[in-house]
């Protein structure tokens, strides 16, 4: 008999489709209001360098993904580590991980209802997808995968409105200056970067990759595609708009899809945003998956599905706290700065733990 | 049992949920176009114009005004005179007087930006005399006059009679550096809308006008155009001709800009334009199929709207608005921070300008 692989493995192209999935989300639609902000004329180029740390950190993860020889982090960790130190570090992830899903969604919902539904409570369209996030999780990782790439095509045509506003893109509104008129700030550049995010959670996906997966290969593509559709996106922002214009804007994505008209239709941008769900849903979906996989650990005994559950209904409570757009944005801003961190971090620590374990082992035999 | 478990609850939420926010179309006026003009004491009239589609009553369109201190405020002064849920998600057209744009759009300008009902596609124009006039008359041979500015609005734009003028246009002129907003006046002629020209602004604030005769001429000037049709009479050039007249359609145009810096003299910009059309008709004694009379007529044509271009961008200089955006193109030419030390706004009028206008007839009917 042909040996046959006991468990499904992740495949590359949905691999490099989910990592697209998570880092696309809520914040592409502010992007070019803050590279304008931050960097001035010509920001755009900026994204460029944003998608080159992202990879520079896919490298770090790749690291530990060779050097622990694809075994998951939790094995890495709890070889060197006793369980009950990891437990509070493993709640500390869930936490942050659990609230930024959280924050991404309750952000969407805030932006999309001040252009329709402003009266409805949020909570309701909240307890939708909540609902959506908690029935996909309860599916397995696999399934999630195969999901986004559906909902990936689902979203992606959106990348051909971009052609309207060809008529309107102007190389000389460019402006031949490289980075002026911007006010520069870290925290700033931070929340720029923060939109990148997403690809650091391939490093939960060890366990459910094999050679085939390319794992790191397809972050990195996934890494690639998001780049270069931010950097289109903000080049034909910078191109539609002045610069003074973009700066002043809130949520210059959304404003360009109200500038969308068909000879049959006008306005027809409140459509559109709903196609931006689908996008948003995964980065939400991802994180609240990793907050799972955490709690897997802590608590063994208790059956995924209900542990899921508490995980949603958390998640949902926890959004009653923040009310306005700006109250989210900030929780998402210092939350999305903890996950800079992790995103950084998480990776370092593993490698350290990983050349001790190599040390240790080396002694061993010796 | 969990699956038919989710489905009960999906169909639950699908039946709960549309009773929370619901909007009957009947009851909600769109508002269509609005208007607004001076009032005593630093206020602002706003008048709106709203279809309604009720097959009880003969009516095409319900009208109201207010008077306020912003246009928001008035706003709420005339929903209380109306059945309808007023929404601001379908208005086409903004109406300014010419009086109210002299003392500064901004305010109300900012109040529609910030509104996200309101779509970026909105058109603005300026109304020579009072706008709620205007847009509350009926026409008679027109239709509902809301849609009737609306689309002449829309043809006049892409036929380049007028610039387009949408706020998403007029907004981003106002913030670029080098570029000053423009947009077409209407008036009030009997029975009938029509054009009067281009208003050019400073910022938000109307400086001057320019007539409907150049109108074609400026959108050559300001850029690339693809559709328009101009009527010239050749003879106020050329005196000695008799009479002499030339109309082409179907105008195609490129325009370009070349900045030149020289020490210690003003700034010197070569603003070229190529522009392409076909003759529809000719009055006059040259034969336009043979190539020496019709490369005569060219060149004619050429000099008379050089000469005109010239006189316009000196008008231009003289109410010390960049309506072409001329700026744009020095500023390009310049490193960042001779830019900003330069004080644009100072430096334009002094500028040079040449403007150097090529015509070419593409085709001349099926006469020879």
């Amino acid at each position: 008999m042909i040996p046959m692989e006991k468990k499904e493995k992740l495949s590359p192209f949905h691999t490099t489709i989910l990592v697209f999935m998570i880092q696309s989300g809520v914040m592409a639609l502010i992007l070019p209001q803050l590279l304008a902000e931050t960097f001035g004329t010509n920001g755009w180029i900026t994204v460029l360098g944003f998608g080159f740390v992202a990879s520079i950190n896919i490298f770090l993860i790749a690291a530990v993904y060779k050097l622990g020889k694809g075994r998951s982090i939790f094995q890495i960790l709890e070889q060197s580590i006793p369980k009950f130190m990891l437990i509070p570090f493993y709640l500390a992830l869930a936490l942050v991980w659990t609230l930024l899903g959280c924050m991404a969604g309750k952000e969407y919902i805030l932006i999309f209802q001040m252009y329709a539904f402003p009266t409805t409570n949020p909570m309701e369209f909240k307890l939708i997808m909540d609902l959506l996030v908690f029935w996909l999780l309860t599916k397995g990782l696999y399934n999630i995968t195969k999901a986004s790439t559906i909902f990936f095509w689902l979203f992606s045509w959106l990348v051909l409105l971009l052609f309207f506003f060809y008529a309107d893109f102007s190389w000389t509104r460019l402006t031949p200056f490289l980075f002026k008129e911007g006010h520069f700030t870290y925290l700033e550049s931070l929340d720029i970067y923060s939109s990148f995010l997403g690809y650091e959670i391939v490093i939960l996906l060890f366990a459910y990759t094999n050679q085939k997966t390319k794992l790191i290969k397809s972050t990195l593509l996934g890494n690639l595609i998001t780049t270069v559709m931010y950097c289109y996106l903000a080049l034909i922002t910078f191109g539609v708009y002045s610069l003074g214009q973009l700066k002043n804007k809130a949520f210059p994505v959304l404003e360009m899809m109200a500038y969308i008209r068909f000879p049959f239709i006008e306005r027809m941008e409140n459509l559109l945003y709903g196609f931006i769900l689908f996008t948003v849903l995964f980065s939400i979906l991802m994180y609240e998956w990793c907050a799972l996989e955490m709690l897997k650990q802590v608590f063994p005994k208790l059956k995924a599905n209900f542990l899921a559950f508490m995980l949603i209904l958390s998640c949902f409570i926890v959004a009653y706290i923040p009310e306005t757009l700006n109250e989210v944005g900030d929780w998402l801003s210092t939350l999305s700065m903890i996950e800079c961190g992790i995103a950084f971090g998480l990776p370092f620590l593993l490698l350290i733990v990983l050349m001790f374990q190599k040390m240790g082992s080396r002694t061993a035999h010796e | 049992m969990n699956r038919m478990l989710s489905l009960l609850l999906a169909l639950m939420l699908l039946a709960v949920l549309p009773g929370c926010d619901y909007r009957i179309l009947e009851r909600i006026g769109y508002t269509y176009a609005a208007s607004y003009d001076t009032a005593p004491g630093n206020q602002v009239e706003i008048g709106i114009s709203i279809p309604r589609a009720d097959p009880t009553v003969k009516l095409q369109r319900e009208l109201h005004s207010a008077i306020g201190k912003s246009s928001k405020d008035a706003r709420v002064k005339f929903s209380n005179e109306t059945d309808l849920l007023l929404v601001n998600g379908q208005i086409r057209v903004l109406l300014y007087s010419e009086d109210l744009a002299r003392k500064d759009l901004a305010n109300e300008i900012n109040s529609i930006l910030r509104d996200t009902s309101i779509s970026p596609l909105v058109r603005i124009s300026l109304v020579n005399g009072n706008a709620k006039d205007l847009l509350f008359k009926n026409y008679k041979q027109h239709l509902s006059t809301d849609k009737y500015i609306n689309r002449l609005l829309e043809k006049s734009s892409v036929n380049n009679r007028i610039p387009k003028t949408t706020l998403y246009e007029f907004e981003r002129d106002y913030y670029e550096d080098g570029v000053d907003p423009v947009a077409p006046i209407l008036k009030e002629e009997d029975e009938d809308i029509t054009l009067d020209g281009i208003g050019l602004f400073r910022g938000y604030q109307y400086i001057a006008k320019i007539p409907n005769k150049d109108a074609l001429l400026f959108s050559i000037l300001r850029g690339r155009i693809k559709k328009g049709d101009m009527a010239l009479d050749l003879a106020e050039h050329e005196n000695g001709s008799a009479e002499e007249y030339i109309m082409f359609t179907s105008v195609i145009s490129n325009r370009k800009m070349h900045v030149k810096h020289r020490s210690g003299e003003p700034i010197h910009v070569t603003l070229e334009a190529n522009f392409k059309g076909s003759v529809h008709e000719y009055i006059g004694n040259l034969k336009l199929s043979k190539d020496a009379d019709r490369h005569q007529v060219e060149k004619r044509v050429s000099e008379l709207l050089t000469s005109r271009a010239n006189r316009l961008v000196k008008q231009l200089q003289r109410y010390n608005v960049d309506s072409l955006g001329i700026g744009i193109h020095v500023r390009n030419s310049m490193s960042h921070k001779e830019w900003k030390a330069l004080d644009w706004s100072k430096e334009y009028p002094r500028v040079k300008v040449d403007c150097q206008l090529k015509f070419k007839a593409k085709d001349y009917g099926k006469i020879r």
